[in-house]
């Protein structure tokens, strides 16, 4: 049995005991994690990715470390109104990530379950709710989600503010891309604002605001260019790089930390070597625990993932001048509201852009709004020049696996893109 | 002219109607989903599903959506692809009910308006809008209530059909209200449409809105006597709700789940006989049988095997049989029945009434009444032992998990049998798989010394987790008790599901297993009571009905 394995063994039998001790041997256990990224880094890594793997680890073992100065955010809720109150947000995707590493997704997904929880729920949200119902998730000081994209993030987040008994803040976006709409979210971020002002006694302050919104900004730009300048080099990738970024670039965007991951991007790529290999553009989430992706994708010079939607759902083509308004545009125009298609030009656009030569949509389980739209996606993108695989899995629950399929498909996938190669 | 459909209560029908439109609830059940699996994924919600495989056969021409759930949304984008209606609107409803809201959803209903009115050329008909307004009825007296996501129109005959009391159905679009107030009649269209939105936003709020304090009214009703909480597979909202009407409900509840397809009906058929007889009074009251010679039979008709009891009027067991059940359940039984007459030496005139029960009940035409195996096992089961409070069944097809009161009657029960996960029949392939049998699997498991997980829970891929567990030379012990760690969670979170309490008693073919008794027992952290009778648990409980027939007569 690995180390991991023990672990998670360990943090489970002791918090059917005494949660508050589990918690302390979980937040141990990534802190030895931690100073291991510090000390020992993996060096495959570009020095920016081996950066964000310490940002991402700070942004989960804050909850462990004071949970009074967090919030439990859904993924799409705009950081920056939080982080000018001193919280630091976290969301369900990436604690989940975290415990499924961990090894302790099991008995969390199971605890949800239990409680009558439907089995086909997301499992990032099952075991983020399971983990609370368990005690080894520590009580934050707000909660506050979006309506953005996704059905789990309302069902979740009202129950866990029942569970924990602290304030619930909900940002209604509609589906439809217009000016009306955005200032129907404009006004409910103004609220946001008050609640959030109430609830921790700070101030938001727009100048600060605005400042921060530059920094957003601009990273987004940054990012952008990273993206494109990478389209004709190598960039060794491992598996959970481009998922952290696709967390770090919505929840710690607006900070000088992302800022600084990001021109630590635009300084690497220009010393790396040329394209070796496939580019593979990933819509959604990764499951980074699959032995049969790490097989194909993992430091693997024939074929790397370029890029991961999550961390491109951002236009940065708002004002920061308005703050408000410039939020509720991002919201509203935001690369997964609406439509499916929308989303899908967005990808389209994300894929070419950091020359990919082939997509992996991957059908997470319980994502209803990507599995519906897959057979729409594969069209598509096919028209315009990007073969599509569907990969069905699970990014969280490895007992939704099927690693045997995965890998027969994936294998498939890349050795059709490689075609030239065989 | 074609219909318009809608799916949500939310829809402006009374809108459409004064514009022209025909509008119909679009229900149906189909027998499956060969199309929508294609275009969508097979896993989003089965009334998604319906819906597609509807539009696609053609027989929808105009459908008025609401954006209710990343499922409707899906069905949205691909029905919109495919061009195949005439008229395809989505309204963008928000999931607030405040005052910018209101505005939001005026604007919505002006959009609608505008283009179904130059989709049809039709203008809006105020005397048709005013007319469209009419109240929903609702039951006056004591009454059971469908919550949950929807359900289907096959589905919902069915339900009415069980119970013992009118049904009222509160799920999804059926619980409109807007009706039961007449629009302002000095309005204009401005002035009709705001008051509309406002009446279409004070609906009692679903899953999907933020707020939904408001539906707990839905079971605090004194006349309620009993919940049906149906959840429909892929869709998560409910089963939230179901978590908290479990806590909160002080009336019998019984939760169901269907996909959407004609096809599971027959086994949910059983669970709302099992729950009707459970709340009902009068249901005991059969055909009355006076007493005779002194001897009654209960008949188990199970997929496997039937089985047959013989009491005596002393309540000692005459004779019990086992049989395969073979290619007909009325075969099965007759054959069963004769040898049960056989070995006590009786004749068929010597029985004074016969209960069946099992999944072929209904298709044995002897017999003086049918009882769901859920209550004839908590019957029996009480008869064995009278301390059991909790029965766990585990079959070749099914596993169900029975609570029962001090009289031997059912509080609450909960069945799996569409996943072969946690029943008989897993371990059955796992035992091929390994090329044991089952007698060997029950042994096996008892010496381990690895502890291993296997961490799919479905057979197919939990097969081939075996398989590469024997490859990478794990001994045989060692697997086999981390499958019965399997069977033996899924069995234990369904206890927790219906509240298990001590003493716990298991029944059915599994309980010879030794080794997986004893994975459970240590996952329920208690013992568990196996009675050598254990297997014609079911049928005991048939033959003590048969003589309370006779009793009370
Ligand atoms: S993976 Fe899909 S279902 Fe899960 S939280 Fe993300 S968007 Fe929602
Ligand atoms: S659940 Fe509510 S919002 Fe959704 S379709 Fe049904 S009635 Fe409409
Ligand atoms: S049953 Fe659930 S998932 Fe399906 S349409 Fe209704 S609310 Fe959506």
């Amino acid at each position: 049995m690995s180390i991991v394995d023990v672990f998670g063994e360990y943090v489970d039998k002791l918090c059917d005991k005494d949660p508050q001790k589990a918690r302390v041997l979980l937040r141990t256990g990534w802190q030895y994690q931690d100073l291991k990224f510090k000390f020992m880094p993996d060096r495959r890594l570009l020095p920016a990715d081996r950066y964000l793997a310490r940002l991402m680890m700070d942004t989960m073992l804050k909850p462990l470390k004071a949970p009074e100065q967090t919030a439990i955010v859904s993924i799409f809720t705009p950081a920056e109104l939080l982080q000018e109150v001193g919280l630091s947000p976290y969301n369900a995707e990436g604690f989940s990530c975290y415990l499924s590493a961990s090894k302790v997704e099991r008995s969390c997904l199971q605890q949800a379950e239990n409680t009558g929880i439907a089995e086909t729920l997301c499992s990032y949200h099952k075991t983020f709710l399971g983990a609370a119902q368990r005690g080894l998730l520590p009580k934050p000081r707000c909660i506050v989600y979006t309506s953005l994209m996704c059905d789990a993030n309302l069902l979740t987040f009202r129950a866990l503010s029942q569970l924990y008994d602290v304030p619930l803040f909900a940002i209604d976006v509609p589906l439809q891309q217009n000016e009306e709409n955005v200032q129907y979210v404009a006004k409910q971020l103004r609220d946001l604002a008050a609640f959030l002002e109430k609830h921790t006694g700070k101030k938001v302050d727009e100048d600060s605001l605005r400042a921060r919104l530059e920094t957003s900004k601009r990273t987004l730009e940054k990012f952008r260019q990273f993206q494109m300048a990478r389209a004709d080099r190598y960039i060794p990738e491992d598996l959970v790089s481009p998922l952290y970024c696709g967390m770090t670039n919505n929840l710690l965007l607006g900070t000088p930390q992302e800022e600084k991951y990001v021109d630590m991007l635009l300084h690497d790529v220009q010393s790396a070597p040329a394209k070796k290999g496939k580019h593979i553009y990933w819509m959604h989430t990764i499951p980074f625990w699959s032995e049969a992706v790490q097989k194909e994708l993992l430091f693997n010079e024939n074929s790397q993932i370029v890029g991961c939607e999550l961390s491109q759902v951002n236009e940065p083509d708002f004002d920061p001048s308005s703050p408000y308004e410039a939020l509720a545009h991002r919201m509203v125009y935001h690369a997964l509201n609406g439509s499916v298609t929308r989303r899908i030009d967005a990808g389209i656009r994300h894929a070419k852009e950091a020359g990919a030569d082939g997509v992996v949509w991957f059908d997470h389980w319980g994502c209803k709004h990507t599995m519906g739209g897959a057979q729409l996606a594969k069209h598509k993108f096919e028209e315009a020049g990007l073969p599509l695989l569907i990969l069905d899995g699970d990014g969280c629950d490895r007992s939704h696996g099927g690693e045997g399929q995965t890998s027969t498909r994936l294998g498939a996938f890349l050795e059709m893109l490689n075609g030239d190669k065989l | 002219m074609n219909k318009l459909y809608y799916v949500c209560k939310y829809t402006p029908i009374e809108l459409l109607e004064a514009l022209g439109a025909d509008c119909a609830n679009l229900n149906e059940m189909p027998e499956g989903f060969e199309c929508a699996d294609q275009i969508a994924h097979p896993n989003i919600c089965g009334f998604g599903k319906a819906v597609i495989e509807q539009v696609m056969s053609g027989q929808v021409k105009e459908l008025v959506l609401v954006n209710c759930c990343d499922t409707i949304r899906s069905v949205y984008d691909i029905l919109a692809e495919s061009g195949k209606l005439d008229f395809l609107y989505m309204l963008d409803m928000l999931r607030s009910t405040g005052e910018c809201s209101r505005e939001r959803t005026v604007a919505q209903l002006h959009g609608l308006a505008k283009a179904y009115s130059e989709y049809r050329g039709t203008t809006f008909d105020r005397e048709a809008f005013f007319k469209a307004f009419r109240p929903n009825p609702k039951c006056k007296g004591p009454y059971i209530s469908i919550l949950g996501a929807r359900m289907g129109a096959e589905l919902y005959d069915m339900v009415q059909k069980c119970m013992p009391y009118p049904v009222e159905n509160d799920s999804c679009v059926n619980n409109r209200s807007v009706g039961e107030m007449l629009p302002p009649e000095d309005a204009d269209f401005d002035g009709l449409m705001e008051w509309y939105a406002a009446e279409l936003l004070r609906q009692l709020p679903c899953m999907r809105m933020m707020d939904n304090t408001g539906r707990r009214q839905l079971y605090n009703n004194p006349n309620l006597k009993g919940i049906i909480y149906h959840t429909v597979k892929f869709c998560d909202f409910y089963s939230f709700e179901y978590a908290q009407v479990k806590r909160d409900a002080t009336v019998p509840l019984l939760k169901i789940e269907s996909d959407y397809t004609l096809q599971s009906s027959g086994q949910l058929l059983t669970r709302l006989q099992a729950f009707a007889e459970s709340i009902a009074v009068d249901w005991q009251e059969g055909t009355e049988k006076k007493m005779g010679k002194g001897y009654f039979a209960g008949i188990d008709s199970g997929s496997t095997s039937t089985d047959v009891v013989i009491l005596d009027k002393d309540k000692n067991i005459v004779t019990g049989i086992i049989l395969p059940t073979g290619a007909g359940a009325a075969a099965g039984a007759e054959r069963a029945l004769e040898e049960a007459l056989q070995d006590a030496g009786l004749e068929r005139g010597d029985i004074d009434a016969m209960v069946t029960t099992g999944y072929g009940r209904t298709a044995i035409s002897e017999g003086d009444r049918s009882i769901t195996e859920i209550t004839c096992h908590a019957k029996g089961a009480h008869f064995l032992d009278p301390s059991v409070r909790t029965v766990i069944d585990i079959g070749g097809q099914d596993s169900k998990v029975i609570r029962l009161d001090e009289n031997g009657a059912v509080v609450n029960f909960v069945m799996n049998d569409k996943c072969a996960a946690g029943t008989g029949r897993f371990l059955e392939m796992m035992a091929r798989t390994m090329e044991m049998s089952l007698d060997e699997m029950s042994k096996a498991g008892l010496k381990y010394k690895e502890d291993i997980t296997i961490s799919s829970m479905c057979t197919v891929f939990a097969e081939s987790e075996v398989v590469s567990l024997i490859a990478q030379n794990k001994a045989t012990d060692d697997i086999v008790h981390g499958l019965n760690k399997a069977v033996a969670s899924k069995t234990a979170a369904l206890a927790k599901r219906v509240g298990g309490e001590e003493r716990y008693m298991m029944t059915g073919g599994v309980s010879k297993n030794q080794s997986l008794v004893k994975t459970l027992e240590e996952k329920l952290g208690t013992t568990l009571v196996v009675n050598d009778k254990a297997q014609l648990c079911g049928a005991l409980g048939a033959a003590l009905f048969a003589m309370d027939m006779v009793e009370r007569a």
